[in-house]
């Protein structure tokens, strides 16, 4: 496997100089001497940190600039580097893993690189009210192919864009197309319909609904998926907003709609972790499972059960809404309010979003869609057409609720609140008017 | 265990003078353990080999798997299943992608300079605290003891703030951010502060046990302060320095937080911080993380059992107050 940029080979270089030097410094005596040393050796050969300043480099190109990466995992990192080479600007990634940059983004956007990873809408809108991000409205008037959804997702409160979008991914319900033929089942496309199918699927001894909840996210997702088919894309952005109360007949509607799928989930959904519901997919002992498209991920690809996946949207519950709403969440890149090398970091941004650069990533890591139209979609496999088709013939599209809001009352309180209701639905009114007194802590945008 | 051990002092004793008498021990006992019903020793046995068999399980499952391709066999097949193939292939994958030569240098870098100057500060603070009276002695070894009861995550904000408005110049830094944060050197520093409380607690205990006439001889002959530390006190203190050395080292090694919070930079963190850059954004690879946990237990195994007679002596230190 190749890997990263030009200059990993020497900052790899240089972590075996350190090495080989600390076997030496360990013996030696004064800390501060010590210190100095070492401060020399890894000046001396890393570029970790850009020097060149915009001034100096205006003739003769961006120079060089720092990405902040959270494409974390094998695959993913691979396929972000090729993706950096194709922009052609030089660029030190720095990888740390997805959870951790999340969790610690706060503190991280206080000593950050110059471009760093994130998600859309509200979430870059949390952190772009706080100043800590650099306005990129002259990189985007260089973009092409970008829809006025992306940039609508890409824009502040203030008007500015603070983001690029560089894919996305939507959720819907997977399933077997072999087990669906064999059987004879017929794709549902209203909650009858949904339901009716359950019921022969556990006659025909197949758990109809893979359920997993570990990390308390995934049945956010049924919950989104419900909320804006009851009740619609408007509320649900309201809702996230906080703006709705969570006692309200709307949100009980939510529940009391969900409860009766419930008997058809896989037992004790709490804790039981997404990849081994992935499982019960794959050998056919589960029917169908609202998940995003990255369960792709879990199969060996081109064999048989990746070939064999497909997924159809959430089945219609109120006529009023229909299958209007998605959630697709987008992924993409911001630049931090006062980066070292600005031009750089421009730079960077301007080719992470146009074609070549995800055309690149798509190559090595085929389980999302370009956020670009210009994107080269010749090589797609079926799955990814029809992500794209389903998003783009979407009226509304959701992020996913941990992105819609903020982000510590989703996990904290919705989360738990979820969690709580798959183990008791009875008691659904104290669960509800216990999230609608912790909402009241939280400050919105 | 302790049965054998006293039947092989017999044994050995049984040669000299008290023989007659010995043997007339050795044969009460074993009339006695003919006799003897044994349903404790039974169940005591059966606990500990369950225990054990639980402590084995995770681990063990986790070595094994370290050894399976994830996507073709273990997730569809299971953890426990016999496998399709073996392979080497996860520990390779695990050293690239998880760009481990570089972050093994990086613990090495915090944690050897970290382990030299707490020994070292700590053997100080304690030299002075129990060889010269002086009236803050009590007052000065409490406030070392106490700063060990404090949770260190606390003070995580505070010290990230200080650090981030401390300036520090590049040459004596590992990284030219400017200012502490983000430098391997405040991670140092962090453990230094936070480890030296202990160390100078088990420190004076034992110093407290090595006789003041040896100090006072070596006044006699002309030793000032520093030479009746480094060339009186300080060899004797040897023991316990390597057995604290041994336990220091696996907990510095085995530090986590203030590795994944104070360096912004992946590949500046130590191993065990940056090790979670294997798992992705939605999954993981279970059996290439189990790979990367296994590489990066072995030096703290090693440790353990090229030094474990230090180590086991190390758990008792500071325990009985000299």
């Amino acid at each position: 496997m190749t890997k990263p940029t030009e200059s990993s080979p020497k900052r790899r270089g240089a972590g075996l100089n350190r090495r080989d030097f600390m076997i030496g410094g360990g013996a030696a005596l004064g800390g501060a001497a010590l210190l100095a040393a070492c401060g020399d050796d890894d000046g001396g050969t890393t570029a970790t940190t850009t020097t060149a300043a915009p001034t100096t480099t205006a003739d003769t190109g961006p120079g060089s600039t720092t990405l902040g990466s959270n494409f974390s995992g094998e695959v993913p990192k691979a396929a972000l580097a090729a993706a950096v080479a194709a922009t052609g600007v030089e660029t030190t990634i720095n990888t740390i893993d997805h959870n951790t940059y999340q969790d610690n983004f706060n503190t991280y956007i206080q000593q950050p690189d110059d471009v760093v990873s994130w998600f859309a809408g509200y979430r870059m809108r949390a952190f772009a009210g706080k100043g800590v991000l650099g306005d990129i409205s002259d990189v985007w008037s260089g973009l092409s192919g970008m829809s006025d959804g992306f940039r609508s997702a890409s824009t502040a409160l203030d008007g500015k864009q603070y983001f690029v979008p560089f894919y996305f991914y939507p959720w819907a319900v997977h399933y077997r197309k072999s087990l669906f033929a064999d059987m004879g089942y017929s794709i549902p496309t209203t909650w009858g319909e949904f339901k009716a199918l359950c019921d022969t699927m556990e006659g025909d001894g197949v758990i109809p609904l893979c359920a997993a909840n570990d990390g308390r996210w995934p049945q956010m997702g049924m919950f989104d998926m419900i909320n804006l088919r009851v009740n619609g894309y408007d509320y649900h952005v309201s809702l996230m907003g906080g703006n709705e109360s969570w006692e309200s007949a709307e949100v009980k509607n939510v529940f009391s709609t969900w409860e009766e799928i419930l008997p058809y989930y896989q037992p004790d959904a709490n804790g039981r972790a997404w990849e081994d519901s992935a499982v019960a997919l794959g050998d056919k002992s589960a029917g169908m499972f609202l998940i995003g498209t990255f369960l792709a991920d879990q199969y060996p690809a081109g064999e048989e059960i990746f070939e064999d996946l497909d997924f159809f949207l959430f089945p219609e519950i109120n006529a009023e809404h229909g299958q209007d709403a998605i959630e697709a969440p987008i992924d993409g890149f911001m630049m931090a309010a006062s980066p070292e090398n600005e031009t750089g970091a421009k730079a960077l941004l301007g080719g992470l979003g146009s074609a070549p650069a995800i055309d690149a990533f798509l190559d090595v890591n085929p389980s999302v869609v370009a956020a670009n139209s210009n994107a080269n979609t010749s090589g797609y496999n079926s799955l990814q057409q029809s992500s794209a088709t389903a998003v783009g013939s979407a009226k509304q599209i959701a992020q996913f609720l941990d992105r819609d809001t903020d982000p510590d009352f989703a996990a904290q309180v919705v989360g738990t609140g979820i969690a709580d209701f798959l183990t008791s639905p009875g008691s659904i009114d104290t669960i509800l008017a216990d999230i609608e007194a912790k909402k009241q802590t939280f400050t919105f945008e | 265990m302790s049965a054998v051990t006293f039947d092989d002092q017999l044994a050995s004793a049984a040669t000299g003078p008290e023989g007659e008498l010995l043997d007339t021990v050795r044969a009460r006992r074993a009339q006695r353990r003919g006799s003897r019903v044994k349903p404790m020793r039974v169940l005591l046995h059966s606990f500990l080999v369950l225990m054990a068999v639980g402590w084995l399980i995770p681990i063990g499952t986790a070595i094994y798997n370290s050894f399976r391709d994830y996507q073709t066999d273990t997730q569809p097949n299971g953890p426990f299943a016999p496998p399709e193939m073996l392979t080497l292939d996860n520990y390779r994958a695990a050293w690239d992608v998880g760009e481990m030569s570089k972050t093994f240098g990086n613990t090495a870098f915090i944690v050897i300079p970290a382990l030299f100057l707490t020994l070292l500060l700590a053997a100080i603070v304690a030299y002075v605290c129990t060889r010269y009276s002086w009236k803050f002695n009590i007052v000065f070894l409490v406030l070392f003891t106490a700063g060990n009861l404090m949770p260190q995550q606390v003070l995580f904000q505070p010290l990230f703030q200080f650090f981030k408005y401390m300036p520090w110049p590049d040459f004596i830094s590992d990284t030219n951010t400017g200012n502490l944060l983000g430098t391997k050197v405040a991670v140092i520093l962090i453990h230094v502060a936070f480890q030296i409380g202990f160390c100078t607690f088990v420190l004076s205990n034992f110093m407290k046990t090595i006789p003041k006439e040896i100090s006072e001889a070596a006044a006699v002959d002309g030793a000032g302060v520093w030479r009746g530390f480094f060339q009186v006190i300080l060899p004797l203190t040897r023991p316990a320095l390597a057995a604290l050395g041994t336990l220091e080292f696996t907990w510095l090694y085995n530090d986590f937080f203030w590795g994944a919070v104070m360096l912004n930079q992946g590949d500046e963190r130590p191993i065990t911080s940056s090790i979670a850059i294997l798992n992705g954004q939605y999954g993981s690879d279970f059996n290439l993380v189990a790979a990367a946990s296994t590489l990066i237990a072995l030096p703290t195994l090693i440790v353990y059992l090229a030094l474990q007679k230090q180590f086991i002596s190390g758990l008792t230190l500071g325990a009985s107050k000299g």
